[in-house]
């Protein structure tokens, strides 16, 4: 037999290896649950139900109702809204540390390490001791008055106008570290000669980091963006325990939403319609996500090869 | 300015910038730390307490000592079992994490040397991790009743085991990479089957990799709430779950025993943290960045 052809048989036995039990498990763990998904949107069903399977038949009322719902619309918005503020808050915060650290100095190491421990802490725990540190008498207004010299009360907690954007600050603690070390490693596999050839032609040092370095970073600057972007859609441990979605509907996110809707008003099929809306227009996200992540990966790769 | 003063100027704004931004990341570490020795009292105190004049382990000893409290508030000590989520945190999340790296690896095998995954859909495998598991937990928790898995640390293993999924192959694929081919045409010619060089060839040669793997996917299964948070009652409840536990039905929440415990939750994985932090911009970036 030619070696190709002995090439060609095994690569198609481990295929048959891995595939099977990688199909199955997706099928066994998650296949029914999206089938039941899909179930739950087209029959009614109620906790008064005798079971899911006993529920009743509404064809596209539910979808409709769920269209049409205008807490589920602020909710989209909403939830992109937070998304993008956090991820653009993570990002330059990250960025900007990254930029002071990359070159290296005496206690580089020492930052470094402190600096990444928010990303390596329980995101619930980050929930609850947010709130030790932000209600109304806490100590961070406690800090706030010290240095203004008179008593700050913010209601970083209970004020609707201020409790999404409250959401948004431990979200930054919490992930500016992911920023900050995919941007530390995309700096530091940077090549030295063009900004060195800059730095003797005498460009400013603005001039060498807006056309010189930010264009490389281009690819790693778009991978720090979009994985940001899309677990923060899914943020719930830190909008939920604090919130609950409140005060009124204004930290209601998507997630939020969906589980009000499924463990407080037992709406089942409501979250349901709700959910496979939102696993679609997710779906859309990522495959769009995905071709940008496909395209400046490679890009990444040669970088990384020379 | 001379090149010197300009120097030291640069060198003054960052250490400031720098220090700004320590105290900010400190500052939440270190006053869950100090709230966990403060006694009930100074918990919600204004002005408020930064450091306890009376420190007290009773925090620690209530929720890691067991030792039960009958005071004139009683905190429903019945709900809580830290021990019983320590264990079953543990327990889920070494299994499933040990299964997701070990099937991972041999996924991330094929698809380096023999592409049984295309690149689209080595990248289509992303979205067990990036669709956001609020829309699927109500009906998986719907079919976990249905079939006996609720409240059981299987079902939560086999759920932690399919979402940590791309991560794995993604990251070892990363390490199996940078493995020369020659090592295994080496081993090829001395007899070795497929099996034998991936287990005693490729393995060990990434080993450190395999390992930086397993704890990063150690980490974020041990920190998930939400999953874990639907699909569990009372026999599976894991530690960041517990941690909810810890609220009164009259005096709220019990701000001293909840820092206690987030303390123990916490430190184990910032030290696994620190000790693979090399490894961290890899593994968040799905192994596409390999520096």
């Amino acid at each position: 037999m030619a070696r190709s052809e002995i090439m060609l048989q095994r690569t198609k036995r481990y295929k048959k290896m891995v595939l099977f039990p990688l199909i199955a498990s997706i099928m066994l763990i998650l296949g029914p649950a999206l089938i039941l998904q899909l179930y739950l949107s087209f029959n009614y069903y109620s906790i008064y139900s005798e079971g899911w399977w006993a529920s009743e038949w509404y064809a596209l009322d539910i979808f409709s109702d769920v269209v049409s719902d205008s807490r589920f619309h602020i909710a989209i918005v909403r939830s992109l809204g937070f998304a993008l503020a956090s991820t653009i808050g993570c990002f330059v915060i990250g960025f900007g540390l990254a930029l002071l650290m990359y070159k290296n100095f005496r206690l580089q190491w020492f930052y470094y390490i402190i600096f990444i421990i928010p990303m390596l802490t329980v995101p619930i725990v980050i929930a609850y001791t947010a709130e030790m540190i932000l209600y109304q008498k806490g100590p961070l207004n406690g800090i706030l008055s010290s240095i203004v010299g008179r008593d700050m009360l913010i209601m970083w907690i209970t004020n609707p106008d201020i409790a999404l954007f409250t959401v948004v600050l431990m979200e930054v603690w919490n992930w500016a570290p992911f920023s900050f070390i995919i941007m530390m490693a995309g700096l530091a596999s940077l090549p030295k000669e063009p900004v060195e050839a800059a730095q003797i032609l005498g460009a400013s040092r603005f001039k060498i980091f807006y056309e010189i370095q930010l264009p490389l970073l281009r690819p790693i600057i778009v991978l720090a963006l979009v994985l940001r972007f899309l677990e923060a859609m899914a943020e719930f441990p830190k909008t939920w325990a604090i919130f609950q979605g409140g005060p009124g509907t204004a930290t209601e996110t998507i997630p939020v939403l969906i589980y009000l809707n499924t463990w407080y008003y037992f709406d089942w099929s409501k979250a349901a319609a709700m959910s496979y809306i939102v696993m679609m227009m997710m779906v859309v996200i990522i495959l769009a996500a995905i071709k940008i992540l496909q395209k400046e990966n490679k890009r990444i790769t040669q970088a990384q090869a020379s | 300015m001379t090149k010197t003063q300009k120097q030291n100027l640069d060198n003054v704004i960052r250490y400031t910038l720098l220090t700004i931004w320590l105290l900010i990341v400190l500052f939440p570490l270190f006053w869950i730390v100090a709230t966990s020795f403060k006694p009930d009292k100074d918990w919600l105190a204004w002005p408020p307490v930064y450091w306890s004049e009376e420190p007290t382990m009773s925090n620690y000893n209530n929720v890691w000592g067991g030792a039960m409290e009958h005071t004139e508030t009683q905190y429903a000590q019945s709900v809580q079992k830290p021990f019983t989520a320590l264990r079953n945190s543990t327990i889920i999340s070494f299994i499933s994490t040990f299964l997701s790296v070990s099937f991972g690896a041999f996924i991330a095998y094929g698809v380096s040397r023999y592409k049984v995954l295309s690149e689209t859909r080595m990248f289509q495998l992303l979205m067990l991790r990036m669709v956001p598991p609020i829309v699927l937990v109500g009906p998986l928790s719907l079919y976990y009743t249905t079939i006996g898995l609720i409240d059981s640390l299987t079902g939560l293993i086999a759920i932690y085991f399919i979402t940590t999924l791309p991560y794995a192959v993604w990251m070892t694929k990363s390490f199996i990479d940078e493995v020369p081919i020659e090592l295994e045409q080496a081993a090829e010619i001395m007899g070795a089957n497929r099996w034998t060089i991936i287990t005693e060839v490729v393995f060990p040669v990434i080993r450190s990799g395999l390992l930086a793997t397993f704890l990063f996917i150690l980490i974020l299964t041990w920190s998930e709430y939400l999953v874990a948070f639907i699909l569990s009652k009372t026999d599976a409840v894991t530690l960041p779950v517990e941690l909810a536990k810890y609220e009164g039905s009259s005096e709220g929440r019990v701000y001293g025993r909840q820092a206690a415990l987030s303390v123990g939750i916490t430190i184990p994985l910032i030290i696994v943290g620190i000790t693979i932090r090399k490894h961290l911009a890899r593994g968040f970036s799905f192994g596409m960045i390999r520096k």
